[in-house]
């Protein structure tokens, strides 16, 4: 996209006079064009991705030793279907802009010189983190793809028809993990490190929502497990997936969007304390 | 018209403090001790439209500090500020649309998109239209002589290529303001010429008011009729650089003949020396740091 690669989005914009999304649409669009160049980067992380998917293969088929045998309700290529839409989430939002570049801007007084541009601050950090995986999340849903079907087999019961539905479950559960992810780098207006915070929660997420599905956690544990974000994060986006039916979707929705309010609402409130500190202060 | 007028402005900021060593890192965890460094101290002065500014003095006088009030970067806790009507502190958002701002030490730019795709990213920032965002790029690379470099990525650029680009990039939006805090910092004598013509050139032809930070008397000689010296949170002088270089000028001569009265070589009188501003400003700080 250069010069004169790109008439068309210039003719959708012209002759509107007030967009107030605009400007965060020309963010996400930077961002798209910066990362596009380290498309090859992105691809380095493959690696990775397949060593993690290839241990729990070997892992499940150690497990299940009876063809179609279930365990926890989930069949064989189920389960591994499910850590295979995890961990793409979770490689394909790789979220540095929300986590450490928050913090960073925070301490080094940065964050004044962007707050001093008509937009918000947290928006163009999400813009900026959707611009982000809007490359990533469809390279390692790609590569998913391929190994799912070389290594594991089809899913059961797929439809590709309930695919767009998916994706907004998906796209949904990204957003909400760095509304949670922004609040706690956040913090960095108060205390000098917010990694240990970060830590904990991404290590909650993995543990709990990444690597196993909630049905695998003792049956007490399992109402508590739903309530915390990891339902609407990964859990259920990729649960959604792997066994899809039109009722949990809903409920799916219904969570997410009760709790994309509640992050933003949390978000705003932080921020807004945050940045009278800062002003007070300085940077 | 005044396009800023700041009265009676003060912020304290409050630093943590730590004796020496260990026992000094204990004892500041079971007694915080607190200093209270006045960065800026009451000070006044209005600036007119369309007016070339320099706010100079020596490291930590309180210069950058007052370049963020005026921006609304950050709260004072005295006194009153007016930029172009507007309060920075309660319509901060609004007064961006009219001001633009580099800071020589920061990057506003994106390193890994072009100058152009920046300027674009700039145009919509501040709500133009497509097309006014070209038109305004077009003219400013014109004038600013961008178009060899405009599409290499700014991370490639050299540092004299890249506060060109910065100060397009605050200028997009056809600011009523320009503040610059020490915009020729670590520039090569060309460049940094270079530079000030550009900006008087922004003067001149948009009528565009400049707030001018530095430490380089060549800025200041070279762009701006008046200077306000601060020093330690205060202003020490607010005159034309004509004024104070007659004044000076004088002072001088007056010395010298006191001098010559004094040993009595009175042939040494005709030759009062001629004074350059940089001994001049470094004279005015010496004597700041005696009273
Ligand atoms: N955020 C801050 N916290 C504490 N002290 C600060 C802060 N910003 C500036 N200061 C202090 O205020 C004084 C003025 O700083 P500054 O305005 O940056 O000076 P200048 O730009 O003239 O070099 C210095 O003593 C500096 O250490
Ligand atoms: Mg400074």
């Amino acid at each position: 996209m250069g010069k004169y690669g790109d008439k068309s989005v210039s003719m959708n914009i012209k002759g509107v006079r007030f967009r107030p999304w605009r400007k965060y649409a020309v963010i996400y669009r930077s961002v798209l064009m910066e990362n596009l160049q380290y498309a090859a980067n992105i691809a380095m992380g493959f690696f990775s991705y397949f060593v993690f998917i290839f241990i729990f293969i070997k892992l499940w088929g150690y497990m299940y030793r009876t063809p179609g045998e279930l365990i926890a309700g989930y069949t064989k290529e189920q389960m591994i279907w499910y850590v295979m839409m995890t961990e793409m989430m979770f490689f394909g939002s790789n979220a540095a802009s929300v986590a450490g570049e928050v913090a960073r801007d925070i301490r080094s007084g940065n964050i004044a010189y962007l707050m001093n541009k008509p937009y918000h601050y947290t928006l163009y950090i999400l813009s900026r983190y959707t611009g982000e995986w809007s490359i990533r999340l469809p390279m390692y849903a790609l590569l998913a793809v391929v190994i799912g079907t070389v290594m594991v087999g089809p899913l059961p019961h797929f439809r590709l028809t309930a695919v767009p539905a998916m994706a907004v479950c998906v796209v949904l559960g990204l957003t909400i993990h760095a509304v949670f992810k922004l609040c706690i780098s956040l913090f960095s207006f108060w205390i000098e490190d917010a990694t240990p915070f970060q830590w904990l929660y991404d290590k909650l997420i993995l543990v709990v929502g990444v690597m196993f599905p909630v049905e695998i956690f003792p049956k007490a544990l399992q109402p508590l497990l739903k309530m915390t974000p990891i339902y609407t994060v990964c859990y259920g986006p990729a649960k959604l997936i792997v066994d899809f039916s039109p009722e949990k979707c809903l409920e799916i929705l219904a969570a997410q969007i009760l709790y994309l309010t509640v992050g933003c609402v949390l978000m705003s409130l932080i921020y807004r304390k945050g940045v009278r500190k800062l002003y007070v202060n300085g940077g | 018209m005044q396009a800023i007028t700041v009265e009676n402005l003060s912020k304290t900021f409050r630093v943590k403090r730590k004796e020496k060593g260990m026992r000094g890192s204990i004892k500041a965890i079971l007694h915080p001790q607190t200093e209270e460094i006045r960065a800026v101290n009451g000070v006044s002065f209005s600036v007119d439209e369309g007016e070339m500014l320099a706010f100079i003095g020596p490291n930590g006088a309180g210069k950058s500090t007052t370049i963020k009030m005026l921006t609304g970067i950050l709260y004072p806790d005295g006194g009153r500020v007016e930029v172009l009507g507007i309060d920075p502190m309660k319509k901060r958002k609004q007064l961006a649309y009219r001001i633009g701002t580099v800071f020589g030490q920061k990057e506003q730019l994106w390193t890994h998109l072009t100058p152009y795709d920046n300027f674009r990213f700039f145009g919509a920032i501040y709500d133009l239209s497509e097309r006014e965002t070209e038109e305004r790029i077009a003219e400013l690379s014109e004038r600013f002589e961008l178009n060899a470099f405009i599409d290499t990525p700014v991370r490639n650029l050299s540092l004299g290529q890249r506060i060109r680009c910065e100060i397009v990039a605050s200028l997009i939006h056809k600011p009523k303001v320009l503040f610059l805090d020490e915009p020729t910092i670590g520039l090569d004598p060309v460049v940094k010429e270079n530079v000030r013509e550009l900006i008087k050139q922004m003067n001149r032809e948009e009528h565009t008011t400049i707030f001018l930070t530095s430490h380089d008397v060549g800025d200041i000689e070279k762009l701006c009729r008046r200077i306000i010296i601060v020093n330690d949170g205060q202003i020490v002088l607010d005159d034309s650089v004509e004024r104070l270089k007659s004044h000076y000028q004088d002072k001088m001569a007056a010395d010298v003949y006191a001098r010559s009265q004094e040993s009595g070589m009175a042939e040494k009188y005709e030759e009062a020396p001629n004074i350059s501003l940089e001994e001049i400003l470094v004279d005015i700080y010496r004597s700041e740091e005696d009273g």
